[in-house]
């Protein structure tokens, strides 16, 4: 069988590795398989806090790319921001089935884990920002994540969210103030000196 | 304890912190995504037969209601020989009928109420 695709090395831009793997490129879906999936989990994981859900969803999303894939028009959409639509809407139904449910499975902040102390700084601040953001409603840290944690432009996130990019920047600035007040209490711990 | 807000440096500082932590997935996760991915192509490669028997349009079903294509063919040739009938009138009808029904017989004799429209004046 051919190889023309050398996994994540591979210069080939996700479009043309989703279109060949559309004409039934094996290699093409492993490149993707290796390259996206890292993403759509660490997404979903952010969004649902909970690693076994995740995994679930990633794997759906990932399904939902390859039945795509031939009837995929190219220079429409970017792979990358479809993905992170996808990502969100199965995340969406998840967090509302929670709370359809009444289950609250989001775990206690981390402050109350024993060993917290000993943990390193980047840690810390990590897991603070992590309880911090699930607290946050859900389209201000679905914004917040995708900006400042995955790292998209505020248009494509307007794109995943399907709004404008004022809303979005409106979200995002909501967020972050709202998380700057709930972590103020915890500049110290965090290793932030005062002025 | 001053709680005044944190500044954008010290939020950049839990964003990096955040970046850094990432759910990495597992070889069984890859493996499962892969799957479906050779899944779906044998899939796409076989497409899927049209079940048996169902009806393909309206023609079909017409002619399924009409109890299929062999009694259409009796519907048709019955059709054929009435239009040949009307037109060629044979000959030999009239001595089928009055073998039938004998000579002696009119049609008032069989619908004796139409006599009275028959009867000129």
């Amino acid at each position: 069988m051919p190889m023309p695709f050398d996994a994540e090395q591979s210069g080939e831009t996700d479009e043309a590795l989703l279109l060949a793997y559309g004409r039934g490129d094996a290699a093409a879906a492993r490149a993707l398989t290796l390259r996206l999936t890292p993403r759509v989990l660490g997404y979903a994981a952010r969004m649902l806090r909970d690693a076994a859900e995740a995994e679930d969803v990633a794997q759906e999303a990932m399904l939902r790319l390859w039945r795509i894939a031939p009837d995929w028009r190219p220079g429409e959409a970017k792979v990358t921001t479809w993905l992170y639509r996808v990502v969100a809407n199965l995340c969406t139904d998840r967090l509302r089935r929670r709370r359809g449910q009444g289950l609250d499975s989001v775990p206690d902040p981390a402050d109350d884990t024993p060993g917290a102390e000993a943990r390193l700084i980047a840690a810390a601040r990590a897991e603070a920002l992590e309880t911090a953001l699930a607290s946050l409603p859900e389209r201000q840290r679905q914004a917040v994540i995708l900006r400042h944690l995955e790292g998209l432009s505020n248009p494509e996130i307007a794109a995943v969210m399907e709004i404008g990019v004022e809303a979005v920047e409106s979200l995002t600035a909501r967020g972050k103030r709202a998380l700057s007040a709930m972590l103020a209490g915890r500049r110290m711990e965090l290793g932030f000196e005062d002025d | 304890m001053t709680d005044r807000q944190m500044n954008d440096t010290e939020l950049e500082a839990l964003f990096a912190a955040g970046r850094a932590v990432r759910a990495t997935p597992s070889a069984a996760l890859l493996a499962r995504v892969m799957d479906d991915a050779m899944a779906e192509t044998g899939a796409r490669a076989t497409p899927e037969p049209r079940p048996h028997g169902a009806p393909r349009g309206a023609l079909a079903g017409l002619v399924a209601a009409l109890g299929g294509w062999p009694a259409l063919g009796g519907l048709a040739t019955a059709g054929v020989v009435g239009i040949w009938i009307g037109y060629a009138a044979p000959g030999g009808l009239e001595a089928v009928t009055a073998a039938m029904l004998g000579s002696g017989y009119d049609v008032t004799d069989m619908v004796p109420s139409l006599d009275t429209y028959l009867t000129e004046g």
